[in-house]
């Protein structure tokens, strides 16, 4: 048959015509629920994923483990029950118990033939339209109502013919339970009362022959007892539970099954839909795809050393990292072991004349290389500034050896998808900077700002994992090595830190890309520390090093607001970081710090906090952070504030579920600005939660047409291509016309993935 | 789906979105100072990227929404919203077109669509758009049917159906627990602490906006979650006011019962209805869930009809030395005088000094009298009080005492040098 699937499988996307199909489906609705039976060929499941391992044990008898099995998932069921309607349905309840009391007593019983009888009652008839209200529901449905009713009807042994496989273990867990306490049918309600009168300090306790507890490793003992939640609309089935005997405290289930459970049934569910209108678009911005981000990049970092030198191209290699091949080797030979100093200075001498440099070490240098090595390191420092002639020894662990750590062929991605599918002639006109458009200017190729940029670089290809490899040979940017009192023949009496401040951010920011964001704060609050350190010393009327030197008050004021700004930039990273790990309570202190040092940055990081209790479901905080920046922003004047006025305000509405109200203000922007793009684009999504795809559509392509240059952005890109898919089977066309303009505009660092044409 | 075609080409093609709410796009700030070899570059490049926002390129949450990315998850008691677009892909015009959404769950079969009216045509490249929502009312499979029937030009009656399976999970985790006030023994003042933790099983954090204790018709409450400051109720769970997932948070009421049900019960017994829990979350962008526990049930502490209780005991006591409990014994039933005798049983490190098996004397209903009693520990450390034993002689029952109290047992010496 052409609908046979496994029943570990869902069925994607079956869309053949006529009632057949229905009458499968539903068949196959009503099989799940009733406990898997075992299929006939003209079935498919739907919905067993989760038993479909078990089906073959079903008929076994004697299969402990499967009990087990079985026992854990009416346990844990208990927990999950939810719908009180279900509960207390009572047909539905009958059905079950019906089902457990016969292969209680007749287990034997169970043959192939009972259950293609049982099926034949479920199937439905033709009609695939037919309600389903009482269908007899999953025994994993069962509340622990349901599992106490169960046990008093099963005194009365009422029972029918509808034997339901699968629930063999129930039923004998139950039985069993019932032969170790005899008399005690009612007794499970006393003790697991009894249990809860553990918590007062003073009681008393009656002395019952049956006081002992038959099943206490059955109950908590904390004393609490699990409650069902249920969606309120139901309220009136609810209040009929105050029939059903007091819960009983069943163990809790296992949170880790029950997220086994989570992401199994997810990814089925959005395998599902991803043939139509998802598919996972890898992108920072998504934070659910922390993991595979880092999936995604370890398989786009290429491995050390595999390729050789050799096999890059120079025609698509950049031009930066060509010239860096030339400063890896320079450095490589500088730092490969400690050698006399005559010997690095002869590397670094250059053309730089020694005491030129010496004079350059201006106000501007002293201020913007300051830094505090550590102990360690500054111990070294002095050494060698004392033995000035000698050869000081270092361990060549502490030396920094920075190399180029892979040097094969920047991809290009935009191509890659051309050549597939517009063909090589249209690929071939995709040109992409390299070696040759970039002039080769730099000459003095031993300054660590060329590190820098070349990092920097890596960070904004989002090529991670290649970054912090090359970023390794500089440990934590403290060897003696990368401070100018290293050495003091190339740079007599200069002195602070070679490594660019910038770098330093980068280096701190780098783990959190990676997976690390705890090391990321790590750095970032040392970096805090010693930029606090500098602040304090310029208090102090010292230099920004701690030293005595004599600074103007003009160079004095300018070095505090240099390292004012510096401090803020390092919380700016820190609160990004506490914001990329959810910490949203610190991220919005972090940023609030932020706020001392860009005072002008008020009404925007107001708004982001804003933005932030957006994320987090928090609409009223929301609504008072948006209060605050209207305050700000009427001393303001002008059009910048005006928008974020009212762009805040429309995402307030968004907030409250208003899409026609939040696309009013969005709208509103674009009639001051025309061109404003998040505007246009946020309108445009709004327009297709209002169900109007097709306008929807036209925003989008209208700004995109209008001008490709600054609107083709990735997001916008991801949201177009999304309603493609959403608007017709022929989406496929219209993504490569935008692969197409795509391949105009967008460098190296483009993410194609946003195009979903993989 | 380009990749298997349906064997019957359809004129028509449904496409089917889920609507979760959009998210911020968030960008990767690179920055770098004046003085740094690439200057002005790395500051205009983010200056000009639109998702940055403006005149704070740094901040990393954008304003640029993006549509959902993935199915993603849906949890019971949130509204599941979806797009259904119905295309014409060919180039004729297409009649009579009728578009049906029915969501099929465990128990039942939902139409969620808006209207079922017919559209009489739909031209070529144009579409039919309907958007569904769905509060979610239970849990496990849910598969949402979409049937499409139209005529094409050459009068033929075509009908298609495509199914959407998703799986509908528990956000919450809710557990209970029952503190019975104890009072001073002259009656009972049948006032009930009830705890409720409450965990975020998902897997994003949920702003917790209502957690309420909706009483029965028995009691009144009286919510402990709130300490006043400044003549300002302030949260105890202080500023942070989401759960992140896995997070459980303790929820403290007070309930009272109404006056009238005092009087009348007197000491409430057997199984009373509390009421039940409340519970309004919202996570990204306001995307709201609401779920109701079923009704809240309490078992009265049972008495019994002899109940004991402690009057005083001293918290610490010197190893090996008497120390003196004053218990109250009350008489719980109805009508019935009881003649009680007290047995004391030693355990072994409770000792009792004093005669076992004295006569209590006659003891009237709903009365009670107080008795000293001495005893002595032999073992240090926390020491369970137990052992005491009151039969009635009219019926022949006993009650049995254990554990009523403990005190901490401390070597005398070490009471002494302190």
């Amino acid at each position: 048959m052409e609908h046979v699937e496994g029943s570990a499988q869902i069925i994607k996307e079956e869309s053949v015509p006529g009632e057949v199909e229905g009458r499968h489906i539903i068949q196959h609705v009503t099989q799940e629920e009733q406990g898997q039976l075992l299929f006939h060929e003209e079935t498919i499941d739907l919905g067993g994923d989760e038993f479909g391992s078990e089906e073959n044990e079903t008929v076994s008898e004697d299969s402990s483990n499967f009990i087990d099995k079985l026992n854990e998932h009416m346990m844990e069921s208990v927990i999950i029950s939810d719908s009180p309607n279900n509960s207390e349905d009572d047909a539905g309840e009958l059905g079950c118990l019906q089902d457990i009391v016969e292969p209680a007593e007749d287990k034997s019983d169970h043959s192939l033939e009972q259950v293609l009888d049982k099926e034949e009652i479920v199937t439905l008839s033709n009609d695939s339209e037919t309600d389903h209200d009482d269908t007899p529901k999953d025994i994993s449905d069962m509340t622990s109502d349901s599992r106490a009713s169960l046990k008093e009807e099963l005194t009365q042994e009422e029972t029918k013919d509808e034997p339901i496989f699968g629930n063999e273990g129930t039923i004998d867990s139950t039985l069993s339970e019932d032969k170790t306490n005899p008399e005690e049918q009612m007794s499970e309600i006393s003790s697991s009362q009894s249990s809860k009168d553990d918590a007062i300090p003073v009681c008393t306790i009656f002395s019952q022959s049956n006081q002992a507890n038959s099943q206490p490793q059955l109950f908590l003992h904390d004393g609490f007892e699990p409650q069902m939640v249920k969606s309120p609309s139901f309220s009136s089935a609810s209040e009929t539970s105050a029939k059903t005997p007091p819960q009983v405290v069943q163990p809790s289930p296992s949170l880790s099954k029950f997220f086994g459970d989570t992401v199994n049934t997810n990814s089925l569910a959005s395998d599902f839909f991803d043939s139509f209108t998802t598919s996972t678009f890898i992108s920072v911005s998504n934070p659910n795809a922390g993991t595979s981000v880092s999936e995604k990049l370890s398989s786009l970092s290429t491995p050390v050393g595999e390729s050789s030198p050799d096999s890059a191209d120079p025609s698509y290699s950049m031009g930066i990292e060509r010239s860096e091949s030339g400063v890896s080797t320079a450095c490589l030979e500088t730092c490969q072991s400690p050698k006399p100093f005559s010997q690095i200075q002869a590397v670094f001498a250059g053309s730089d004349d020694p005491f030129a440099t010496a004079l350059n070490m201006s106000e501007i240098d002293r201020r913007n290389d300051a830094w505090l090595p550590s102990e360690e390191t500054r111990n070294v420092l002095i050494s060698v500034a004392t033995q000035q002639y000698s050869t000081v020894f270092i361990d060549k662990e502490n030396l920094t050896m920075p190399g180029l750590k892979f040097d094969n062929i920047q991809g290009d991605a935009v191509k890659d998808l051309m050549l597939r599918f517009l063909g090589e002639q249209a690929a071939a006109k995709r040109q992409v900077l390299n070696a040759n458009s970039v002039e080769q200017s730099f000459v003095g190729l031993k300054q660590l700002i060329l590190w820098f940029v070349r990092l920097a670089l890596l960070v904004k290809l989002s090529l991670f994992q290649n970054a912090e490899m090359e970023f390794e040979p500089f440990g934590n940017l403290d060897q003696p090595d990368l401070y100018y009192e290293y050495y003091p023949h190339v740079y007599p009496g200069r002195r602070g830190s070679m490594v660019p401040f910038s770098m330093r951010i980068l280096h701190a920011e780098l783990q959190q890309y990676l997976g690390n964001p705890q090391e990321s704060l790590d750095r970032l609050h040392n970096m805090k520390t010693i930029c606090s350190q500098i602040l304090r010393n310029l208090e102090q009327g010292l230099a920004e090093d701690g030293s005595m030197n004599n600074i103007t008050q003009e160079n004095r004021h300018a070095s505090v607001q240099l390292w004012r700004s510096r401090l803020g930039r390092v919380m700016y990273s820190m609160a990004n970081c506490l914001l990329m790990m959810k910490d949203y309570v610190l991220a919005v202190d972090a940023y609030h710090s932020v706020i001392k040092y860009y005072p002008e940055q008020e009404p925007q990081l107001l708004s982001g906090i804003g933005r932030i209790f957006l994320q987090i479901g928090d609409i009223k905080m929301a609504e008072k952070y948006f209060q605050d920046v209207e305050r700000v922003a009427q001393k303001l004047d002008g059009l910048q504030s005006k928008i974020m006025v009212l762009m805040n305000r429309a995402f307030l509405h968004l907030g409250q579920n208003n899409f026609a109200e939040a696309h009013r203000f969005f709208t509103e922007i674009l009639r001051t600005e025309p061109t404003n793009a998040v505007a246009n684009n946020n309108a445009a999504v709004c327009l297709l939660y209002l169900g109007k795809l097709k306008d929807s559509l036209r925003q989008l392509e209208g700004m995109v047409q209008q001008d490709p240059k600054h609107y083709l952005h990735e997001s916008v890109l991801f949201n177009l291509t999304t309603m493609y898919e959403l608007e017709s089977s022929r989406s496929m066309q219209k993504k490569q016309s935008l692969l197409e303009a795509v391949a105009v505009k967008e460098g190296d660092s483009f993410n194609t993935q946003c195009l979903k044409l993989g | 789906m380009e990749v298997n075609p349906p064997k019957q080409e359809h004129l028509l093609a449904l496409k089917v979105m889920r609507l979760t709410k959009p998210t911020l796009f968030t960008n990767i700030p690179v920055t770098c100072e004046d003085r740094d070899l690439p200057g002005d570059l790395f500051n205009q490049l983010m200056k000009d990227d639109p998702s940055t926002v403006n005149g704070a390129e740094t901040l990393m949450l954008g304003e640029m929404l993006t549509l959902p990315q993935n199915f993603g998850n849906i949890f019971l008691g949130e509204t599941f919203s979806s797009y259904i677009s119905v295309h014409n892909d060919s180039n004729q015009i297409v009649k009579d077109i009728l578009v049906k959404a029915d969501l099929q769950t465990s128990s039942q079969r939902l139409n969620l669509s808006a209207s079922n009216a017919t559209v009489a045509e739909l031209k070529s490249d144009c579409c039919i758009d309907d958007v569904i929502h769905h509060e979610v009312k239970e849990i496990g499979t849910h598969i949402l049917v979409c049937a499409v029937s139209y005529t094409t030009q050459s009068g033929e009656k075509m009908y298609f159906r495509k199914f959407f399976k998703f799986q509908v999970l528990k956000p919450l985790d809710v557990k209970t627990k029952f503190y019975n006030a104890e009072s001073d023994l002259s009656s009972v003042t049948d006032e009930v602490f009830l705890e409720a933790q409450i965990q975020n099983i998902t897997t994003s954090p949920m702003f917790m906006e209502k957690v309420s204790l909706e009483p029965s018709m028995m009691y009144n409450v009286v919510e402990l979650n709130t300490v006043k400051q400044v003549g300002e109720g302030v949260s105890t769970f202080g500023s942070r006011t989401y759960l992140q997932p896995l997070d459980t948070r303790q929820y403290l009421y007070c309930l009272k019962p109404k006056q009238e049900f005092a009087e009348k019960a007197g000491i409430i017994k057997g199984v009373t209805v509390i009421g039940k829990l409340d519970i309004v979350w919202k996570t990204n962008l306001g995307e709201r869930g609401r779920l109701q526990t079923s009704q809240l049930q309490r078992m009265a502490p049972g008495y019994g009809d002899v109940r004991l209780s402690l009057e005083a005991i001293p918290d610490t006591v010197n190893l090996e030395e008497p120390f003196h409990i004053t218990c109250k014994i009350t008489n719980c039933s109805s009508e019935r005088t009881m003649d009680l005798v007290l047995e004391m049983c030693n355990t072994n490190s409770i000792h009792w000094c004093g005669v076992s098996g004295r006569q209590l004397g006659k003891l009237n209903p709903s009365s009670s009298l107080y008795l000293a009693l001495t005893l002595l520990s032999s073992v240090q450390g926390l020491q369970s009080v137990s052992g005491l034993r009151l039969t009635d002689t009219f019926l022949k029952r006993t009650y049995e005492y254990d554990d009523i109290a403990q005190v901490c047992v401390v070597s005398s010496t070490i009471q002494v040098e302190g």
